[in-house]
């Protein structure tokens, strides 16, 4: 398994790099931490590239280097990464150029192989897609953003599942929250929900949500067959029924509490780029952390 | 006193290494000085002088190519002979758009990954004997190169070829028979395809310009392709004669290379879609030079492709702007202006004269006579420059002999193709030789050969064949 | 079924990346389908289109730059407003080859590390106080770039600020007072002094090239430097005094820093041969620029010193070529080539025509009223496309304003350096943003005092002082 850490600035990437690294080790995943500089202009961009080989040669480190020098102390006071690394310490000089806008620069690991730290520049969902589509990341982990376009962006482009660490409190205990149907998209999110689960060792809501007041026996089975799976893995779960809106209803259940996965939308991409999915529906000003498994 | 000496080596060893910069500049200055012979403007000296002092760094190369155009540039204005509006016009035109596109077509088709499936196509023809691939290689290299040009071509074949040696045998000293026939095999190849079409190299499109310039209707690229493509065809079974008599090759049959390959290109999966897009849109770009190129301009064509790359994401522009050389484009508009002085000021004509003046008319106006000292001069020449800088040079000059200025031009641009001589004259040479499984000599080996059979064969060819088109 | 889904989502990721392309192609098609107004001639109308299309591509940069120039020159050959040979004439000038050199010349400055010496001068001059040191670095950056260009000096200045700012306190949250002080005194020194003289920057020479284009003697090097540079001066006080009002730094004293900086000075050891010989190449290109431009032309005297730099050893021209942004060039040439085409087909007889029925012809007279519309129109772009590209595009337009042209061309250039506003469009301001250290939004809260203020001290500054001088 890969997974991709997309982490933004010291300030605000906190969170979501320490849930990120903690899902990553349930995974046993080779990590990339990915950190996105600002896109400059391409009138500029020449002479912004000379004004920083300048700035190197003063000594002074570039933007980013010193984000990814701050993920790579966060590695190090965690041990992620092997003891003869941390001793070195973080070589900017390492990070090397491999296409125009990337650098990249490997540490041995101790959860897995080894640990990538990337530093790209321009726009943001344009970089991650590139990235994703280059090296074939099963789960990219991103800080939630205020931005709604970006979720809506991430979820339609990006060729992964999607793992947004939205407003996660270190204090707080979180459940986990599955919504359970008989589309195609469920038994897989079901699989990484008992990875989580067992990981945090949290349990585990299953929630079926219907329109009508009467489920089918597809929804029931889709329920039970998760159940079982909880069961045999040793987890604690419930089974819920809830009629209404699938979206409406698992933003209610999930509170602010629970870290949600859901299957990915299996909708005609055109028809979710216009109307949206529920996936869309739920990730926009959601209170909590959330899995769109793909 | 530490200093002094420490300044005085530096001084020393910038001499050394510059020693043609110098002998170029002080023979400006001596030439500067001395007035211009009869009948020629005090402009047309001095355009020869600058051609002269170009030759001379384009030759010895003490500094980077396009630092030596930058001096065509600016010696034009400093002698006066034009001045920097008129220069930087004459510098720009189809042509040097069309090399600039051309060159940048070639990195999107490398980038979507054409090379392979190339290979392997050619290798499903022509089975897996030794000779029969050589000469599937040099056929495709020419019918290629005679369409996107020799440069791209090259770069395009020269992995392919790198591959199958290599699945051959890891052994370089056992492959070196191999490698060469393999090799010149497509460097020939595509240096005889190049003159196929007016898009096969640039200076193709030189030529018409240089036409357009002398009040000559240029050939439409239909009718290019009906004089020249012949001779394409005939001179492949030669070129495969005379590689087989030079290079014995250590392995009659290339099996286990080409089960290789095939696993290579099996493991690469199917074409995908954007393979097929940029298939589909570079033959957009074939049909619009064949059939739009005389009212658009080649260039403009080919530019119209690289937009339509970009815009589909095919390729990037960082990719683009790192593997097009700049500096030959920059070259070739420098070496164009130039051309375009030496004409206007009147030096051509006057070159011309000393060349009709020393034969004697009654000589040259045996065509035969005429295309043998075109050929010398521009084998000479194409073998010292690159093939495109002596077209730019020796253009103006040729089409003021006597004689068709289609016909005369026509085998200027042909023979300049001929420079089998040298590992550096023609890209195509250049870019295998680069992979350093070639010696020099050999080029001289295969290369004399190869060039007495294609003048033979042009004089015949030009003097028999353009006679019943006309 | 999902191969389908898979390619809908790479058509619908197309579109969305490319809301400009097809904003482009819809307005043109819109444009070119509708009824033209009946003032306007056909090829004018179509030049229009273009223009229109370019914009829209050059402020959403759907593809990259050179694919917007490539656009350009394609779609005035589709258009039928110019054949291939016209357009590449006009693609390529005086303007362009000065672009170019000056680029590389800047590669060649900054990588001679001069800036060392300049720190050390500077914190010479002013002592340790920040309010000092800020002023001082507004004063060399506007010297500086009135010379080598804008995006030079932010180059160079940058590392200096950085340090003393990074030296006080490696914590970001404790400087951004401090950084804002300094780091715009750079941006914006650098922005006032690139107007001061015709090599400070490429828009002031493509304005110069239109100034020809309209049949009025362009001004010469000295006499650019009479009308505009005591600008200079009056504006560097003022954004003392705006910085001084805007920022609050955290050390009024850098004591600390400016030790480490003479430290880290030290290490680099004394001026070198080289460096000499670099400054004194630098300043004969200087002596050139102002006695001999007038005949000879900015651009060939900026690639004379680029060749001397590469005669000499002193930049290499990998170092050239990686770093000199080859798509810019082209743009630039495209976009000048179609600004010819804006003046030859009358699309800004046109324009300016409308501009004058809207505001009425008797106020438009006073060449107060004209000013004021020029500025603010030259302003609005420049903070959107880069002053370069505003130049480009807007000048054939502003030239044809009633009142002298001389006049308006001067306001348009000066105003194109009015970028004040944001962190995207001045080269300079994009550096000093990419330093990480200072907000966007930092330039619109100190850029409109500044802006508002340089517009009305121009206004005046034009209608006093520019008519004493005829």
């Amino acid at each position: 398994m890969k997974f991709l850490i997309a982490i933004g600035s010291k300030e605000y990437s906190e969170p979501t790099l320490r849930i990120g690294m903690r899902v990553a080790k349930a995974f046993k995943a080779s990590v990339t931490i990915c950190y996105v500089g600002p896109k400059v202009s391409a009138f500029s961009s020449n002479v912004v590239r000379l004004a920083q080989e300048n700035l190197e040669r003063w000594e002074m480190e570039l933007p980013g280097v010193d984000v990814l020098e701050w993920a790579f102390n966060f590695l190090a006071a965690r041990e992620y990464i092997t003891p003869n690394i941390i001793e070195t310490g973080f070589q900017k000089n390492m990070l090397i150029q491999s296409s125009g806008s990337r650098s990249e620069l490997l540490l041995q690991g101790t959860m897995c192989k080894d640990v990538r730290l990337i530093l790209r520049s321009g726009d943001i969902i344009d970089e991650l897609r590139d990235e994703v589509a280059q090296n074939k990341y099963d789960v990219t982990i991103i800080g939630g953003s205020q931005k709604r376009r970006m979720a809506h962006d991430l979820v339609q482009f990006i060729d992964s599942s999607i793992f947004v660490v939205n407003k996660f409190d270190y204090a707080m205990r979180y459940g986990l929250l599955v919504p359970v149907n008989d589309s195609k998209s469920t038994p897989k999110a079901v699989k990484y929900a008992v990875r989580v689960a067992q990981a945090f060792d949290i349990p585990v809501d299953l929630v079926t949500a219907s329109r009508k007041e009467e489920f089918g026996e597809s929804y029931k089975n889709a329920s039970d067959r998760a159940a079982t799976m909880m069961r045999r893995s040793g987890i604690e779960h419930r089974q819920h029924f809830k009629v209404g809106e699938a979206d409406e209803v698992i933003k209610k259940m999930a509170g602010d509490d629970h870290i949600v996965v859901m299957g990915s939308s299996t909708k005609n991409p055109v028809k979710k780029f216009f109307f949206g999915s529920k996936q869309i529906r739920v990730m926009t000003d959601a209170p909590f952390p959330i899995l769109i498994v793909k | 006193m530490e200093v002094r000496n420490q300044l005085s080596s530096n001084l020393i060893y910038w001499v050394s290494r510059n020693i043609w910069l110098i002998i170029a500049s002080i023979f400006g200055i001596l030439f500067y000085f001395i007035p211009a012979p009869a009948g020629l403007s005090i402009e047309g000296w001095r355009t020869i002088i600058i051609a002269v002092i170009a030759l001379i760094l384009i030759v010895t190369e003490p500094i980077p190519l396009p630092g030596i155009a930058f001096i065509i540039i600016i010696l034009q204005v400093y002698f006066g002979v034009a001045d920097a509006n008129s220069v930087s016009k004459a510098f720009m035109n189809d042509a040097v758009f069309f090399i600039m596109g051309s060159l940048m077509l070639a990195v999107a088709i490398i980038q979507q990954g054409w090379d392979a499936r190339i290979a392997l196509g050619i290798i499903r023809l022509t089975g897996s004997s030794t000779t029969r691939i050589a000469f599937g290689f040099s056929t495709i290299a020419a019918i290629l190169s005679s369409f996107i040009g020799e440069h791209t071509v090259a770069a395009i074949m020269l992995p392919i070829g790198l591959t199958l040696i290599r699945f051959t045998s890891e052994d370089k000293e056992q492959t070196t028979q191999l490698s060469a026939l393999i090799l010149f095999s497509i460097a020939y190849g595509c240096l005889i395809g190049s003159i196929g079409t007016p898009s096969g190299g640039g200076r193709n499109v030189i030529m018409m310009i240089y036409w357009k310039e002398y009040g000559v209707e240029p050939l439409s690229y239909w009718r290019w392709m009906v004089y020249v493509y012949p001779l394409v065809l005939l001179q492949l079974p030669l070129l495969a004669w005379v590689l087989r008599s030079t290079f014995k090759p250590e392995f009659s049959r290339l099996d286990s290379g080409v089960r290789r390959l095939k696993v290579q290109v099996a493991r690469s999966g199917k074409i995908t879609d954007q393979q097929k897009l940029a298939a589909f849109l570079f033959l957009v770009v074939f049909i619009g030079w064949v059939f739009l190129s005389e009212t658009f301009g080649l260039g403009i064509i080919a530019i119209t492709g690289v937009v339509l790359y970009i815009v589909t994401d095919l390729v990037k522009w960082e990719d683009i702007n790192k593997h097009v050389n700049w500096g030959v484009i920059i070259l070739f508009g420098a070496a164009i202006s130039l051309g375009v002085q030496i004409k206007n000021s009147g030096a051509a004509h006057w070159l011309a004269n000393i060349v009709l003046n020393s034969m004697g008319d009654e000589w040259l106006n045996i065509p035969i006579v005429t295309d043998s000292i075109i050929i010398l001069l521009t084998t000479t020449m194409a073998n010292l420059l690159s093939s495109s800088a002596t077209v730019a040079v020796l253009g103006p000059v040729i089409l003021n002999l006597p004689g068709d200025a289609i016909h005369t031009g026509l085998v200027a641009t042909i023979v300049s193709a001929f420079g089998y001589f040298t590992a550096v004259a023609a890209p195509a040479c250049t870019i295998v030789y680069s992979c350093g499984l070639l010696r020099s000599k050999d080029f001289l080996r295969a290369g004399w050969k190869m060039g007495t059979i294609s003048i033979g064969l042009i004089l015949v060819y030009a003097n028999v064949y353009w006679r019943f088109l006309q | 079924m999902e191969l389908r889904y898979q390619l809908l989502r790479n058509l619908l990721y197309w579109l969305n990346r490319n809301t400009g392309t097809i904003a482009a192609v819809i307005v043109g098609v819109a444009m070119y389908v509708l009824p033209k107004p009946d003032s306007i001639d056909i090829d004018a109308w179509k030049t229009l289109i273009i223009a229109v299309i370019t914009l829209i591509l050059i402020i959403t940069e759907p593809i990259p730059l050179p694919g917007i120039a490539f656009v350009i020159i394609i779609l005035q050959v589709y258009f039928g407003i110019a054949d291939a040979e016209t357009v590449s004439n006009a693609f390529m000038n005086d303007a362009v080859f000065f672009i170019m050199g000056s680029l590389m010349l800047a590669v060649a400055i900054i990588k001679q590390g001069w800036d060392v010496r300049i720190a050390l001068g500077i914190v010479a001059l002013t002592g340790n106080k920040t309010q000092n040191i800020a002023i001082g670095f507004s004063i060399i950056s506007a010297v500086m770039s009135s010379f080598i260009g804008a995006h030079t000096v932010a180059a160079i200045m940058l590392p200096i600020g950085i340090t003393l700012i990074r030296h006080m306190s490696s914590e970001k949250a404790e400087t951004t007072q401090l950084a804002g002080i300094l780091l715009f005194s750079v941006a914006y020194g650098s922005l006032i002094g690139s107007v001061g003289s015709p090599s400070g920057g490429g828009r002031n020479v493509i304005m110069m090239i239109y100034m020809k284009e309209y049949g009025i003697e362009p001004l010469s090097y000295w006499r650019w430097m009479v009308y505009v540079y005591p600008l200079v001066f009056l504006q560097i006080p003022i954004l003392g005094l705006i910085l001084k009002s805007s920022f609050r730094p955290e050390y009024l004293k850098l004591g600390k820093s400016i030790r480490k900086l003479k430290l880290q000075v030290g290490k680099s050891g004394k001026v070198t041969g080289n460096q000499y010989f670099a400054i004194f190449i630098f300043i004969l290109v200087l002596l050139g620029w102002v006695t001999l431009s007038q005949k000879h032309g900015l651009g060939i005297i900026a690639l004379t010193g680029v060749v001397i730099y590469l005669f000499t050893g002193l930049v290499k021209w990998q170092d050239l070529n990686n770093h000199v942004n080859w798509g810019v060039i082209i743009l630039f040439g495209a976009a000048i080539s179609l600004g010819v085409q804006i003046k030859n087909t009358g699309a800004a007889d046109w324009l300016s025509l409308q501009v004058i029925s809207v505001v009425g012809e008797s106020l438009l007279q006073n060449q107060g009223v004209s000013d004021v519309l020029n500025v603010f129109l030259t302003t609005i772009f420049a903070n959107i496309l880069s002053g370069t590209a505003t130049v480009a595009i807007l000048g054939p337009i502003t030239l044809n304003f009633p009142g002298d042209t001389l006049h308006a061309g001067l306001i348009t250039a000066i105003a194109s350096s009015f970028g004040y506003f944001t962190a995207v469009a001045a080269p300079a301001c994009v550096i000093v943003y990419s330093s990480g250290l200072v907000r966007s939004r930092d330039f619109l809260r100190v850029g409109w005092k500044m802006g508002i203020v340089s517009i009305v001290v121009t206004i005046i500054y034009a209608n006093i002082y520019w008519p004493l001088l005829k």
